[in-house]
């Protein structure tokens, strides 16, 4: 199955560069370049995986996991920034970001991340499904 | 629940099996989620690890590095460390909890370690010269502090002023919201050539001179100027750089940071953001990182003092920079501002004033100077020419020398070291301060004797602004674009020695210019580089670029080729000081994170309270992953997770549990054999172990045999390594790519862990090996050998009393299944050879039949 990813970030040029190379390597690709396009996307697609830029002028990339977390917490978020504080990484990891990759991004180092992610995001599907089949299961039993 | 369902599951509980195909899919899901996690586990592990690797690295090797490595490397392994503790709760849901609360207390230290000096509350945006001092540093950098010093306890006259303190440098920075945007282009952008370099400077400096001067500190600073402006004589200032850490002893930022000259009064908040954007100019980014000066630390006041319209001006010396022995003072002087000395372009006077009482001028040298510096009537400076009469005059009278060594001498004694003084004198005679700075000297340098057939120099003559000598090429440096290409270990060869060029010298061997004088800014960063360096050599005839030459700064003289007698016995350049500023944060933050404190998986303190490091929770992660694996593998009733005995020829005393995938197809029955093995590693351990036969224990004299006897019976450790069962026997736990072995050959603890997956910079083969039979010295013997014959295969290896642990990361599929093959071989082969370590022929007897086998067992 193809794995989709949602690409979040202010800069025009490094969406587009990152986003071609990202369809070269088989993803699906969809792009934001603003806050109102990222939840959009995200109501409107089946996204896996989130590439989101740490600092953007309308968009606080930590509090911005935290929001996507809570809606969709399936999705994995990864975080790309150029800016490494300890703090602000860590930050990202604890509001649930999958992991933390800094600019400029080594394409083969991050299709490896989306692979892990989306890995990751099945194994808990699976599980819920299994967890849904055994309390219909349960709920058959009782009529 | 209906009557049947029930009834089936407490028959099949009865029976014990089958088991409903939900179950068997809830193990699947959960085994795989698990190994999932423990995957990502190890990948964070490898990761952290590496990182850990090179800041040691870093901190051990004499390399140039920034803050952004030590902040990259510190967020690098905090983020892994934390991926490690949250993957191992997905192992054991909040059964290590703590670890995430010791996470938090260390990388809080860390922290406290990164993090900038606070700056002093309460600091006034503008000081007047006449309330400074040299406790005034913090706020107004060295530089001015000792200025304030000079006028207002040592007595000399300064010119009126005042300073932009670093108070004002914060809100610029602060209001101007600047900090994240200056961390993140210093963060992603690369400074690694000259050319990225200058990009990154321009980016940087473009971002500090369009900011706005917040409005009170604009109306402060006018303010202060009008304070000292008269209007009828049209009083001008300069401006003049004093960044914290400037003008230290060996860090001098000679002319490094921007100084402006004859500015006008209306035009001073516009030329302070220009002195402030000067903290970015490639050269005081390049110093800084040569000197190892935290970024974050270097805030920049900038002195505004009344523009002294020179006579004459210069630098005076307190001692010759190149022989702490030699105390005469050093006057180097010229006609008009002293920028004509500084900037290291022009001929000057040099006088030597000899400091018995009473003070005497005791040399002279009078340069030809046709070139002198000079107010510009609107704003600025410029350069003219000197008038015919005065050229060959010397630029000072004997009397104003020695005013000017007077003057020196003092500063000397009231700084209590020597010191460099920039100097001018006006048209009344009155001799002005306007820098004084320590002076770095050296031990005087004897030259090596030349060789009789040595060949005649190019040149001689010039003099030594460093003292020393190295070959190179020469490449001749006028302009950027020469900057741009200029090669590393070339010998700088210019015309006029440019404060600018500084940021070519932790590339270049030497330095040679045809103008210029020892004291020059080029000079004086030359000597704290240790780069050797003839100036004012004189025109520099048949120097074409490319030509190898050796520079014998000490002898002041040219050599074509490369003369070996006088480079024997000189030091590499030393770029950085031993323990700058950088180096020592990294090593404070390193002490957090890379020491190992938790050695023992079985000891009772082995529990997340005792992490005391980042490397101790990777270690207790690494440790309690796996037996957490292998505990959902024992304890589940599922026979597709439990362990197999493994089968060769006969049942052997290992166990194989598979992650997925390690067997070829399902295995039924309590034994798996070798032919159903899908693990690569294993195999190739495997291949490793059986490939040579083994002869045997060596042949030892009756006092090893007994040594190992006596150890066996007497070492209680040697009984029981572990507590847990599953260290009782000899695991494999393996997957088609990864495999962890954990086993005791004899006496002998060993652990091998290798992923051998499709991502290199994933992979990794680990070893670590501990015990033996024999006496502590012996099996130290024999960890060392191993240790040595693992570090020729490329492993870094640690060995410690009679532990060694090795690993080699970064591999393609093939060289980590030829290192397991390897480490198969040795785990045989040496397991009791700790018996001969006390006979030296025959560990290099085995030495060399092991490095033999070695060889061919390679099959990559």
């Amino acid at each position: 199955m193809t794995i989709s990813v949602l690409l979040v970030d202010d800069e025009e040029t490094f969406v587009q560069t990152l986003a071609k190379r990202l369809t070269l390597r088989r993803f699906n690709v969809y792009t934001a370049t603003r806050k109102p396009r990222v939840f959009e996307t995200l109501s409107e697609n089946r996204i896996d995986v989130v590439l989101l830029d740490v600092r953007m002028p309308d968009l606080d990339g930590i509090e911005a996991t935290k929001d996507i977390k809570a809606v969709y917490p399936l999705v994995e978020v990864i975080l790309l920034t150029g800016h490494a504080s300890m703090e602000a990484s860590l930050e990202g990891m604890k509001m649930g970001a999958f992991d933390y990759l800094l600019k400029p991004v080594n394409i083969d180092e991050l299709v490896y991340k989306i692979e892990d992610a989306h890995r990751k995001k099945e194994l808990q599907e699976e599980k819920i499904r299994r967890l849904r089949d055994q309390a219909d299961e349960a709920s058959g039993d009782t009529v | 629940m209906s009557a049947f369902s029930w009834w089936k599951r407490l028959l099949d509980r009865f029976r014990g099996g089958p088991v409903g195909q939900h179950n068997i899919e809830e193990a699947k899901g959960l085994f795989e989620s698990r190994y999932h996690a423990l995957r990502l586990l190890l990948a964070a592990n490898t990761r952290a690890l590496k990182s850990m690797a090179e800041m040691e690295q870093a901190a051990l090797s004499n390399s140039l590095f920034g803050m952004s490595f030590v902040r990259s490397h510190c967020t690098a392994v905090g983020v892994s460390v934390f991926k490690m503790v949250r993957n191992l709760d997905i192992l054991a849901p909040e059964r290590y909890s703590l670890l995430f609360e010791r996470l938090e207390q260390i990388q809080g230290r860390i922290d406290d370690e990164l993090a900038t000096i606070p700056a002093p509350t309460d600091v006034p945006y503008i000081l007047p010269m006449e309330a400074i001092a040299h406790s005034h540093s913090e706020i107004t950098g060295s530089k001015m502090a000792r200025l304030g010093e000079v006028a207002n306890v040592v007595g000399l006259l300064v010119p009126s002023g005042f300073v932009i303190t670093t108070a004002s440098f914060d809100r610029l920075i602060a209001t101007n919201d600047l900090g994240p945007e200056i961390a993140r282009l210093l963060q992603t952008n690369q400074s690694d050539t000259l050319d990225e370099l200058f990009v990154l400077s321009s980016n940087l400096q473009q971002l500090i001179l369009t900011a706005e001067v917040p409005a009170d500190i604009a109306v402060a600073i006018q303010g202060a100027a009008a304070e000292i402006v008269d209007p009828v004589a049209g009083t001008t200032f300069a401006l003049r750089s004093s960044a914290l850490g400037e003008d230290s002893i060996n860090a001098s930022f000679a002319g490094q940071y921007e100084s402006l000259l004859n500015v006008r009064p209306s035009n001073l908040v516009a030329s302070y953001l220009e002195v402030v954007a000067s903290k970015y100019t490639p050269q005081a980014m390049q110093y800084r990182m040569q000197r190892g000066l935290r970024d974050d630390d270097v805030a920049m006041s900038v002195g505004c003092l009344e523009m002294v319209d020179a006579r004459s001006g210069g630098v005076a010396y307190t001692g010759n920079p190149n022989n702490r022995e030699d105390s005469n003072v050093f006057i180097s002087s010229a006609w008009g501002l002293p920028k004509t000395i500084v900037d290291g372009r022009f001929a000057s006077d040099l006088l030597i004033v000899n400091r018995e009482e009473p003070l005497r001028v005791s040399s002279r040298v009078v340069g030809n100077k046709n070139t002198r510096f000079v107010l510009h009537p609107r704003e600025g400076v410029r350069r003219g020419k000197v008038d015919e009469d005065l050229r060959l005059r010397p630029s000072l009278t004997d009397a104003e020398a020695v005013a000017v060594a007077g003057a020196a001498i003092k500063l000397e004694d009231h700084f209590g070291t020597p010191v460099d003084v920039e100097w001018a004198t006006t048209d009344d005679g009155a001799v002005v301060i306007l820098q004084c700075r320590p002076l770095s000297q050296s031990a005087e340098v004897t030259r090596a004797a030349l060789p009789p057939d040595a060949p005649p120099p190019l040149i001689s003559g010039g003099f030594t602004a460093s003292p020393g000598a190295a070959s190179g090429i020469i490449h001749w440096v006028e302009r950027d674009v020469e900057a741009l290409s200029f090669p590393d270990g070339a010998v700088m060869t210019l015309s006029q020695p440019l404060p600018r060029w500084a940021a070519l010298l932790d590339r270049a061997a030497a330095v040679i210019a045809e103008e210029g004088g020892v004291a020059g800014h080029l000079a004086t960063v030359a000597r704290e580089l240790g780069v050797p360096a003839i100036l004012g050599a004189g025109p520099l005839v048949g120097f074409e670029n490319g030509r190898e030459v050796t520079v014998d700064a000490t002898g002041r003289a040219v050599f074509p080729g490369r003369i070996e007698v006088l480079l024997e016995g000189v030091e590499e350049t030393v770029a950085a000081v031993p323990d700058n500023p950088v180096r020592q944060t990294l090593k404070k933050a390193l002490a957090h994170i890379a020491p190992l404190t938790l050695m023992d998986p079985d000891g009772l303190d082995f529990k997340p309270t005792n992490c005391r490091t980042l490397h101790d929770i990777t270690r207790f992660c690494h440790e309690q992953a796996v037996r957490e694996i292998f505990a959902f593998g024992s304890d589940t009733s599922f026979p597709e997770y439990a362990s197999k005995q493994l089968h060769y020829n006969v049942p052997m005393q290992w166990w194989v549990l598979d992650l997925g995938n390690g067997f070829k197809d399902t295995v039924k029955g309590k034994y798996v054999h070798l032919e159903d093995i899908a693990c690569k590693p294993m195999l190739a351990i495997w291949d490793g172990m059986v490939a040579v036969p083994w002869d045997g224990p060596p042949a030892v004299s009756g006092r090893g045999l007994a040594s190992v006897l006596f150890q066996a019976t007497a070492n209680p450790a040697l009984s029981s390594p572990f507590k847990k069962p599953y260290a009782n026997r000899n695991y494999f736990i393996i997957s088609k790519h990864f495999m962890n072995l954990q086993s005791r050959f004899g006496f002998h603890f060993t652990n091998v862990e290798a992923l051998a997956g499709e991502r290199p910079e994933e992979n990794y083969l680990s070893f670590s090996f501990k015990g033996g039979a024999a006496d502590r010295e012996r099996k130290a013997g024999r960890a060392r050998l191993i240790g040595a014959l693992l570090e020729e295969l490329g492993f870094a290896t640690n060995v410690i009393e009679d532990v060694v642990t090795a690993r080699r990361t970064n591999l393609h599929q093939d060289d980590v299944e030829d290192g397991v093959r390897v480490v198969g071989y040795l785990l045989m082969h040496t397991r009791q050879i700790d018996m001969i370590m006390n006979d030296p022929s025959a560990v290099e007897r085995y030495r060399t039949k092991m490095q033999t086998d070695i060889r061919l067992l390679s099959k990559n």
